[in-house]
């Protein structure tokens, strides 16, 4: 937006008024009015907003190091040196950071990506800065699940139950670790377990592990239940404990109605209307065959959830659309290759596409279409994104995915070729490259969101 | 109800035909002969006093021989005035007789002249003492709403400010000790009142126009908080409190206490309170954006003279509390573009953030002087400001910076006639920034003189006053964006086009640099004629005049509080070729006048005791919005801000639609009645009525929006010595006489209970109490209330506390 001046002469409007007891009188002087010009497309003009694609971090596989590159220029803007090399890497919830979480080691450390957006009322303000190491940490017992929605990220810190520590949750902003925050909004449970947190506004839909005996969990590290926390003077209170049962939960996802979770014998829907809490259940379906959902996708942009199937510790996976409004769990058919074991999902900017990327080097593209009423996942497109044999893949190592906040691009790692190939999800195309000396362990997309995007996918695959 | 004695050595020199000092003792009885303990005598235009001790005996030394004039004041009696000949050896066992009052009296203390809801020819109501105690609330109108005459706009419990015979807003004034309480109460229905019922002393209820003691702002009628925050006296006292509700969970902690040694008194008070959402009736649900949580702090210090006290206070308010119904979905629903919008928004979390910093100079000195005997003054700078987060983003900062000079000089009785003069000047720096900056900054100065005089002869009581005021509003940049307008047509509407038209041109806002300049002026007569024993009859006339605040008329954008885009007076709509716009209003823009006249009519002693009132008013020049017909788009925040493909999905996510209202000027009347009859049946038992009611009306045709409906109710109370009951039963009839905008509202019908127990603990004053309100779990929607379709009154509320006074 641009504010100009005209020079307009000065209009005198004045009125006096003489009534029988009291007097008014009213003087109005007109000044030159204010001009906005209208934007045009990509207009951020008003001189606070930067327009760029954004950085990625990438995890050095085989040693502690993580780079850091302009994706405006493909150019390494610095290298940093963690404190741990066995890490996982997520972005931080409103993507200026890089949370590198040290499972093993009860440890969590941030990268400062350099590129924010502050809302100063009159005006958004982006910033731009080089890439720091961060010194905020975050440190509890096992950090397993970091899920992260609308601009708060949960940490669900496991427990161990070989040390008699208790599982937890913390909820920090992007905020919270510009200000070295040290008293987050914290949950502690009187147990262990392999649980996740959905943070939601001031509410906090997590699981709960009953007693061993009272668990209908198969794996009993696994809880069952799920209940709604409210935080109050920095920490969560339990307000309602939801009535269905989840057996062997795992997984979890929401949108802005619904949170929904993974259990053994389908899927757990809960809710919060008004005043009242909700929950139900969405039973297995014969597509499955005996597989159980144990992750799920959701974004804030649409009614329903994604959900995966697949054994454990990999293999041919089956994708069900699960809608909480209709109660229905249907089967996505993807249209997989042969062999093809997922590696990586993740919704698109927008949730205008779903992503799956396999072993075989694919990134398979999945589109909404109307059927009948309602929205359905289809087949849209496949991208190959290895010349390589895939056979070549280092042991212990896979391609990875993050996807862009602002813009419809994906970025594929391939530590067989060592390079990062940016994918164009509108024109199904690669659209980019750039080449690296090291095999990618892992990369994450910072920078500044499109506007209003609240992007509830949340990247660890299991 | 003050009790300072001051060594009256000085005082006796302030009368030049004092001779030597005298003194009286005697007995403050019933009827029945019973002693009356805890009466307080005061000695009339002096400040000698004391109180009855157990057997009703008192003692006051250092008197004039000569004639003087006893005020005599009790619980559950009425006023006593007697003129008692003290001879020159003194006299001895002399005998008050108090007659008993059902309804309880307690006199106004911000007033130059003497006022209660028995002797005044303006009719008024003090809630004090238990009785404010037991019906205060987290908000100042919610605490009110059971006095005739005084009705709630109830805002979803947390911000809800009082009505007063169906005028509320810039039109009823609120004020602490006599000064504005600087707030932004008056511009938004969602606007918290910053003033806190459970550190007060009393409150008082001036209905029907009050600008003479408290100018424009007061056309409507003023509340008044007076608490002891600057201490008239350092004997130690106090009270402290604990409760909780169940509705919403409530918790409320608050103390005060006064205490001091030789000259010096020192006072301390400080509340917290955290409530949840509350629960609706007869569901388990709750509203959302009900919570509210405050706490704050008053330090004051006093020098006692004697002569009188010079004192300071300092008080920290600080309060969060939910905005319900601030959701961007309208009432519109029919025109939103999909369901998604709808969901959207009513997640949001919107909350007020309120602090305020308040700085009280308060001075009362008796002077020794041959014209004047008294000087009061009040000096008050205020620091306020609100912000409304939504998402933890601050959508909107009201700030509100006022400083206020009182002083009032009263007179040597002159030919029986009693009064003095006020001075008064009041500044306000008012603002509000952000997206719901719908009022520009601006600054209101305020600059008056007024009398006010009484005489009290045979069985008559005259009270005259006039005020003349200069009121000046200057805004450097009043904005007139040109706004899209559209009408909604029978079959949809057509948005898109809208939407993308303004795209292609450049939008112009008009800048104005606006003062102006008014000059109110007040006056008011009245007289109140004891025409049988226990009966007196009162009539007042009064001429008031009030200048326009700010937000009627600069206002220019979407206020989110009451859910429409709002449009000062300033501007008006002008119609070419079928295309709807708004210009400067050709208009003159003139003082709003009451003409307004009172009739009271009294039984004040006896075991029946009634309060009859009627009331015409007349108002030229009402300032009052109108729906216009028209909607405007409002883009949320950022919309503009964003790039991209998908631009329009985006704007259409932010975008909502907003009623367009104008403030419009137009000549309104408002009349009705309040009724109160309280019947003492034995000395435990009182049962006692009231009824209330208003006609608001333009003058060509049409209702004013949120009239309060006809209202009556009931109360029945047991006391005893330790224990006290207290059963309320209030019927709202439904309203049916409505604005063009507005639906009809059922009737309902609210039981309130309490019960309190006296521990009296360690010889200290301790009780316990337990109380319900809405017994029935009656779903009721208030009329008044901005968020009627929204938010109905709390269901069942349970509350337990526990008081102690010291």
């Amino acid at each position: 937006m641009q504010f100009f001046h005209l020079k307009l002469l000065a209009v005198t409007v004045s009125a006096v008024l003489l009534s029988a007891c009291g007097d008014a009188e009213t003087t109005i002087v007109e000044k030159d009015p204010i001009i906005e010009q209208p934007h045009d497309e990509h207009d951020h003009g008003d001189g606070y907003t930067i327009e760029s694609a954004g950085r990625l971090v990438v995890l050095e596989s085989g040693s502690n190091n993580a780079h850091l590159y302009d994706l405006d220029d493909q150019t390494l803007l610095d290298s940093f040196a963690l404190t741990y090399s066995s890490v996982s890497l997520y972005a931080s919830a409103s993507y200026r950071y890089a949370v590198i979480n040290a499972r093993s080691e009860d440890y969590i450390e941030f990268i400062d990506g350099g590129l924010w957006r502050e809302d100063h009322v009159a005006h958004l303000h982006d910033y731009k800065q080089a890439p720091a190491m961060s010194g905020y940490t975050v440190t509890g017992s096992r950090p397993t699940h970091i899920v992260n929605h609308d601009g708060k990220l949960a940490i669900f810190f496991d427990g161990n139950a070989d040390t008699n520590e208790v599982a937890g949750v913390k909820v920090l902003t992007d905020l919270d670790i510009t200000n070295n925050k040290t008293n987050l909004p914290t949950l502690e449970y009187s147990n262990n377990m392999h649980g996740v947190a959905e943070p939601h506004g001031d509410y906090l839909y997590t699981t709960v592990r009953r007693d061993d005996a009272d668990s209908t969990s198969g794996n009993k590290i696994l809880p069952d239940q799920v209940a709604a926390y409210h935080l109050h003077d920095g920490e969560y209170e339990q307000e309602h404990v939801f009535s269905a049962v989840c057996p062997d939960l795992h997984g979890a996802a929401q949108n802005k109605e619904h949170q929904v979770f993974g259990c053994s014998d389908g899927v757990m829907v809960t809710g919060k209307e008004e005043a009242t809490f909700s929950s139900s259940k969405i039973t297995n379906i014969a597509a499955l065959d005996g597989l159980r959902v144990g992750t799920v996708y959701g974004h804030a942009e649409l009614h329903s959830f994604i959900g995966v199937a697949s054994a454990h510790g990999g293999g041919p996976a089956v994708l069900v659309q699960i809608n909480p409004d209709e109660g229905k769990m249907e089967e996505i058919d993807w249209q997989p290759m042969t062999n093809a074991q997922p590696v990586a999902y993740g919704f698109s900017l927008e949730a205008e596409h779903f992503l799956i990327l396999d072993n075989q080097g694919y990134l398979t593209i999945l589109t909404q279409h109307e059927h009948d009423g309602h929205m359905e996942w289809e087949y849209a497109n496949r991208v190959d994104i290895s010349e390589q044999d895939v056979a070549n893949m280092p042991d212990g190592m896979k391609f990875t995915m993050t996807l862009s906040q602002n813009e419809h691009l994906a970025y594929v790692a391939d530590p067989i070729t060592k390079h990062i190939i940016t994918v164009d999800l509108d024109e199904a195309k690669i659209d980019g490259e750039m080449e690296l000396d090291y095999a990618p362990k892992a990369v994450t997309w910072l920078g500044i969101q499109a506007e209003h995007e609240h992007d509830d996918g949340h990247d660890h695959a299991h | 109800m003050r009790n300072t004695t001051y060594p009256a050595v000085l005082l006796a020199a302030l009368f030049p035909l004092s001779a030597i000092a005298q003194s009286i003792n005697g007995v403050v009885l019933d009827q029945q002969g019973k002693p009356v303990s805890g009466a307080n005598i005061q000695v009339e235009g002096t400040e000698l006093s004391t109180k009855s001790d157990q057997n009703g005996q008192f003692e006051i030394k250092d008197l004039t021989s000569g004639d003087n004039k006893f005020h005599v004041v009790a619980k559950g009696f009425a006023h006593l005035h007697s003129h008692v000949e003290i001879p020159q050896q003194g006299l001895q066992n002399h005998q008050f007789k108090l007659n008993r009052s059902p309804i309880e009296v307690v006199d106004v203390v911000a007033t130059p002249v003497h006022m209660s809801v028995m002797e005044s020819s303006m009719p008024v109501n003090v809630l004090a003492g238990e009785t404010l105690r037991r019906q205060q609330a987290a908000t100042l109108g919610d605490s009110l709403e059971k006095l005739a005459g005084v009705n709630s706009n109830f805002h979803g419990n947390v911000a809800s400010t009082p009505i007063i015979r169906g005028l509320s807003g810039p039109r009823v004034l609120i004020s602490q000790n006599g000064l504005d309480v600087g707030d932004v109460s008056r511009v938004g229905p969602d606007h918290s009142v910053s003033s806190e019922a459970s550190t007060a002393e009393q409150i008082e209820v001036l209905r029907g126009p009050a600008t003479l003691f408290y100018g424009s702002g007061a056309i409507g009628g003023v509340v008044n908080v007076v608490d002891k925050r600057v201490p008239r006296d350092n004997s130690t006292e106090g009270e402290w409190t604990l409760q909780t509700s169940s509705v919403n969970e409530q918790k409320i902690a608050a103390f005060n206490v006064t205490t001091g040694f030789d000259s010096i008194a020192f006072y301390a008070d400080g509340h917290w309170r955290e409530s949840d959402d509350y629960k609706l009736p007869d569901s388990d649900e709750k509203l959302a954006s009900s919570a509210e949580e405050s706490f704050g702090g008053t330090l004051g210090v006093s020098y006692l003279l004697d002569n009188g006290y010079v004192g300071l206070s300092v008080e920290q308010f600080n309060r969060e509390y939910g905005i319900p119904g601030h959701t961007h979905a309208d009432d519109h629903d029919e025109h939103d573009h999909d369901e998604h919008e709808g969901e959207d928004h009513a997640e949001e979390q919107v909350l007020a953030d309120l602090e305020q910093t308040r700085v009280q100079f308060l001075a009362e000195l008796k002077l020794d002087n041959q014209l004047f005997d008294k000087l009061n003054v009040r000096l008050l700078s205020s620091d306020y400001k609100h912000a409304e987060i939504e998402n933890n983003t601050t959508g909107t900062l009201f700030e509100n910076s006022t400083t206020e000079m009182r002083i009032e000089l009263i007179h040597n009785a002159f030919a029986h006639w009693v009064g003095g003069v006020t001075l008064h000047y009041k500044k306000s720096e008012v603002a509000a920034q952000g997206s719901e900056a719908f009022t520009p900054p601006s600054t209101a100065e305020t600059f008056a003189l007024a009398f006010v005089e009484e005489l009290h002869e045979g069985d008559f009581l005259w009270q005259f006053g006039a005020r003349a005021e200069r009121v000046t509003l200057t805004a450097d940049n009043a904005l007139l964006p040109n706004i899209e307008l559209h009408a909604h047509d029978e079959d949809g509407h057509e948005h898109d086009e809208h939407d993308h038209d303004d795209h292609d041109e450049a939008s112009v806002t008009r800048v104005f640099a606006v003062e102006q300049e008014f000059t109110p002026i007040s006056a008011s007569a009245g007289v109140v004629w004891d025409f049988a024993p226990t009966y007196n009859l009162g009539v007042s006339l009064s001429y008031a005049q009030r200048a326009p605040s700010a937000s009627e008329l600069l206002s220019f954008g979407p206020h989110i509080g009451t859910r429409s885009f709002e449009v000062g007076a300033l501007f008006a709509l002008h119609q070419e070729d079928e295309e709807s716009h708004f210009e400067l209003n050709e208009q003159a823009l003139d003082l709003e006048t009451s003409r307004n006249i009172d009739l009271t009519l009294r039984k004040t002693q006896g075991d029946i005791g009634f309060v009859f009132n009627a009331f015409y008013n007349q108002v030229d020049n009402y300032y009052y919005q109108d729906f216009t017909g028209l909607y405007t788009e409002v883009t949320h925040d950022h919309a503009e801000e964003e790039g991209g493909v998908h631009d329009h999905d985006h704007a259409h996510d932010h975008a909502f639609e907003l009623p367009v209202y104008n403030f419009l000027i137009d000549d309104v009347t408002l009349h009705g009645f309040e009724a109160q009859i309280a019947w003492q049946v034995s000395n435990e038992f009182k049962a006692s009525v009231f009824s209330d009611y208003v006609r608001a009306k333009r003058n060509d045709g049409g209702d004013l929006p949120r009239t309060p409906p006809l209202r009556f109710g009931s109360q029945f109370s047991y006391e005893d010595e330790r224990l006290t009951a207290h059963l309320d039963i209030t019927r709202y009839q439904q309203q049916d006489k409505i604005a063009a905008f507005e639906t009809a509202t059922d009737g309902y019908t609210l039981v309130d209970a309490h019960v309190s127990y006296d521990l009296s603990l360690l010889d200290l004053d301790t009780s316990v109490y337990a109380k319900v309100n809405n017994l029935t779990d009656t779903e009721a929607r208030v009329h008044t209330s901005f968020l009627k379709d929204l938010a109905p009154r709390p269901g069942r509320n349970i509350t337990l506390g526990i008081r102690g006074y010291f």
